[in-house]
């Protein structure tokens, strides 16, 4: 098998990121939708937006059926991830390309549990599905008929190396070490608690923690759902906001998929060394009894 | 309890297996634009919000008959999902043609009978999203009414 990687064709663009291989361009997906070795993967907040079409050969990947825990606030466990694995045709050694809706939020997030797992050898589509067909690309509503595969059960999840729970962050807060808060202006000064569309995402305090700097994460996308490139990235972070490549940073949203988004920029295309993830976010924080709470 | 345009959509929902009920989703989410307003067009109410981080633009437009009765045209942003987009048809269908405080009546529970349970999960709540929207226009066209009615 010809690896795909010795055909690609880096551009100027994804040459300038810390890990230039972390992305994959519309242009380079299209001529490799039969490489073997590649599954590709949407993820998307749409529920059905796969049904209504999707990238040849591509699998779906709903992060609330496949990657979370049915009952327990938390994610699937090794032999979930396993399973998963084996039902979508990925195998240890698969290169999984991710791709979505909403500038690629939930594609960074399936990218991001599929790390908890310790199956690295991810990469995000530029653009996600909006360049894609935007650029008149094709679709299909064919779903792919999978061979079963094996993936032998990873022997733990690694929350530790990339994820943050409440008493870690509680303790980041009090140590003064950076939080990237990437919610909107209005969600991060406290005005706004919930979203309508969102009803089960209410808080019953609004603000934000204590230290936390606002950065959005729309910040980091153009308008046609890629990345910024590397130099505005780094104007927005480590310019404005001052981070520092050996800091460590919690990123943190309400429900923890746009500060996916701002995990993968921080880490991927700029080379932050230690980036977490808080995916309780603020629907935790902010329902929490004594949490601290900056407005501003 | 439902109109009855709506009670017969409920009833051919509720009867298709999954994937057919996918199928048909799809296809109501793609006649959607069959039910925005038209260029020109006037209405008696238009209520149009748009949040900037988390959703698409959505309008509501309503427009009462003669009788009292109303009827809805509505428009959707290009990012709407598509089982908002599906609602947005069955909905239009299904109540157009009905009195405001019938309409404000009509209870949600339909929603997981059409839809089916398996796709409303967390961030598909907007799925119940134009029906508040619609009933939201009601209350306040019949408000107006009402203050009409004393001056």
């Amino acid at each position: 098998m010809v690896s795909p990687y010795a055909l690609f064709a880096m551009s100027e663009k994804f040459a300038s990121y810390a890990f230039p291989d972390a992305l994959v361009s519309t242009g380079w997906l299209a001529d490799n939708l039969d490489t073997p070795g590649i599954r590709i993967v949407e993820s998307n907040e749409d529920v059905l937006l796969y049904d209504t079409g999707h990238i040849p050969g591509a699998v779906h990947i709903d992060w609330r059926r496949d990657l979370n825990d049915q009952l327990v606030r938390d994610y699937i466990d090794p032999a979930g991830f396993a399973d998963l694995c084996r039902r979508y045709g990925i195998t240890p050694e698969t290169t999984v390309i991710f791709y979505g809706d909403k500038s690629n939020w939930w594609s960074c997030y399936a990218l991001w549990v599929f790390h908890l797992f310790g199956h690295t050898n991810c990469k995000i589509l530029d653009g996600g599905r909006a360049k894609w067909s935007a650029e008149a690309r094709p679709l299909t509503r064919e779903v792919p008929k999978l061979e079963p595969v094996s993936y032998p059960e990873p022997p733990a999840r690694l929350d530790a190396e990339i994820r943050a729970f409440y008493d870690d962050t509680l303790a980041h807060m009090k140590a003064g070490l950076p939080m990237v808060d990437v919610r909107s202006p209005g969600e991060f000064s406290g005005e706004v608690t919930h979203m309508p569309e969102y009803p089960q995402e209410g808080v019953l305090r609004g603000g934000h923690i204590p230290g936390a700097q606002s950065m959005p994460w729309s910040k980091a996308a153009n308008p046609d759902a890629t990345f910024r490139s590397a130099d505005e990235l780094r104007g927005l972070y480590a310019e404005t906001l001052g981070l520092k490549k050996d800091d460590d940073i919690i990123a943190y949203c309400r429900i923890g998929e746009r500060s996916s988004h701002t995990w993968f920029v921080l880490k991927y295309l700029l080379g932050y060394e230690k980036v977490r993830n808080y995916d309780g976010s603020w629907t935790e924080w902010g329902n929490r009894v004594r949490s601290p709470i900056e407005r501003s | 309890m439902y109109p009855p345009p709506l009670q017969e959509l409920i009833d051919l929902f509720s009867a298709l297996p999954e994937t057919e009920r996918r199928e048909m989703l799809i296809n109501m989410a793609e006649t959607a634009p069959l039910h925005a307003p038209a260029e020109g067009e006037t209405f008696d109410l238009e209520d149009v919000r748009k949040d900037e981080e988390c959703t698409d633009t959505v309008g509501v437009f309503l427009s009462a008959a003669a009788d009292g009765t109303v009827s809805y045209k509505i428009s959707l942003g290009p990012q709407v999902q598509t089982l908002t987009r599906a609602m947005t048809s069955i909905l239009c269908q299904g109540l157009n043609g009905s009195s405001p405080s019938d309409l404000l009546e009509v209870p949600a529970d339909f929603v997981p009978k059409i839809v089916g349970a398996e796709l409303v999960r967390l961030r598909s709540q907007t799925v119940y999203y134009v029906l508040t929207r619609m009933k939201s226009a009601a209350k306040v066209y019949l408000n107006r009414l009402r203050t009409a009615a004393q001056e």
